[in-house]
């Protein structure tokens, strides 16, 4: 009996061990690949950096950061609307970022002076709510 | 037992007082480590931001320049040729040409067509019925149309550095006077409407550049020909003006989260 219960013992904390490694293995490749892409970025190879942000969203399709800095390379490359979305969904995720709404609120007031209203795509109400929020 | 508290508490003064010293150092340099981490924890990248133009190239895509003339005000300096407005007015041409949203009439076109007609200072710009009638003869929707100022203003400056003294054999403040020569060129740039004959841009741009004289090379700087500086500053004004009017791109900062 007490043999049964020590293997199961056992058991359980080499599931967590391997748990705990698994994530931590994803964090790690996560920061690489962000890492990476942000040096790419600097250099001014921003296709090359969107695709390494977009593989960090098939890892983990909840980062904030990686919807973030997504978005600043769809804006460097002229593509507002995705760009636009990405950043809606970062503030979404992680609303208490201040470098995230400032993106965001660039971005929007970027679109107000190039005349293209049109492509604020989503509701005002949420526009109006970050914009309250951004005055840092 | 007190001898044993004493050997121990001698014993703990000994060994950990200085161990306790190495763990402080420790946190210091990890929270320094940690400030420092914090501080790189967003990276600032410069995008371009596509700029519009700030009239509408669409109605107001074909114009006429014509000669700039000298400001009412433009007292000061009387040795300026005339010919350095159709001058200015030719810049102004060759640098609107360059840009694929405007088509300019030429500096030949614009000499035949303003054959005849007097152009002076006191109400040329604000007879806009009279330049509505010219825009009409070039078959344009915009007219460009401006005045300059050129002035010149001499201060004397001092410069203070270091020299190095033989006599104390160290280095010693010193300082040398001369006299600072600013040109200063104020260009007012007008766009008129042919159609309603409506001023639509009307905008100074200022430029200057400064130069350092000796009293002698001052007064050769007098007597020498100013054109060469006004043209430059012109152009420079110039293409102030233009950046306003054309779509442009300009650098703007987007933050990246490491």
């Amino acid at each position: 009996m007490r043999n049964t219960h020590s293997i199961i013992h056992i058991c359980i904390v080499f599931m967590l061990l391997t748990l705990i490694g698994c994530t931590s293995h994803n964090v790690a490749r996560v920061q690489d690949y962000n890492q990476f892409a942000i040096k790419t970025a600097q250099a001014g190879l921003w296709n090359e950096a969107i695709f390494r942000w977009k593989q960090i969203l098939s890892i983990d399709p909840e980062n904030a950061l990686a919807y973030n800095n997504l978005g600043v390379g769809y804006e460097a490359l002229g593509k507002i609307e995705e760009a636009q979305a990405a950043y809606q969904r970062a503030t979404e995720l992680d609303p208490d970022s201040k470098y995230y709404r400032i993106n965001y609120r660039r971005c929007r007031l970027h679109i107000r002076r190039s005349g293209d209203e049109s492509k604020e795509t989503e509701s005002e109400s949420s526009d109006i709510h970050i914009e309250d929020t951004t005055q840092d | 037992m007190v001898n044993f508290l004493s050997t121990y508490i001698s014993n703990m003064k000994k060994h950990w007082i200085p161990l306790y010293k190495h763990i402080i150092s420790c946190i210091m340099l990890i929270f320094t480590l940690l400030v420092c981490s914090c501080g790189s924890k967003v990276a600032r990248v410069p995008i371009p931001i596509k700029v519009q133009s700030e009239i509408d190239i669409n109605t107001y895509s074909n114009f006429a320049v014509l000669p700039f003339v000298s400001d009412k005000n433009n007292s000061k300096i009387d040795d300026i040729p005339v010919e350095i407005g159709s001058e200015i007015a030719q810049i102004l041409r060759s640098t609107l040409s360059r840009q694929k949203h405007f088509t300019i009439v030429d500096k030949q076109e614009t000499d035949r067509l303003m054959t005849g007609e007097e152009i002076d200072g006191d109400n040329w710009l604000t007879d806009t019925e009279r330049l509505s009638e010219l825009g009409r003869y070039f078959e344009v929707k915009g007219l460009i149309i401006g005045s300059y100022r050129f002035t010149t203003d001499t201060r004397p400056r001092r410069y203070y550095g270091e020299r190095y003294s033989y006599r104390q054999q160290r280095y010693v403040m010193d300082y040398q006077d001369y006299m600072q020569k600013t040109y200063l060129i104020l260009l007012r740039v007008m766009i008129l409407d042919v159609d309603s004959g409506e001023i639509i841009w009307d905008e100074g741009y200022l430029q200057r550049t400064d130069e350092a004289h000796s009293l002698g090379s001052l007064v050769f700087s007098q007597m020498a020909p100013k054109e060469t500086t006004m043209r430059e500053l012109s152009k420079r004004a110039l293409a102030k003006f233009t950046q306003d009017i054309s779509p442009h791109y300009e650098k703007e900062d987007r933050f990246l989260i490491r």
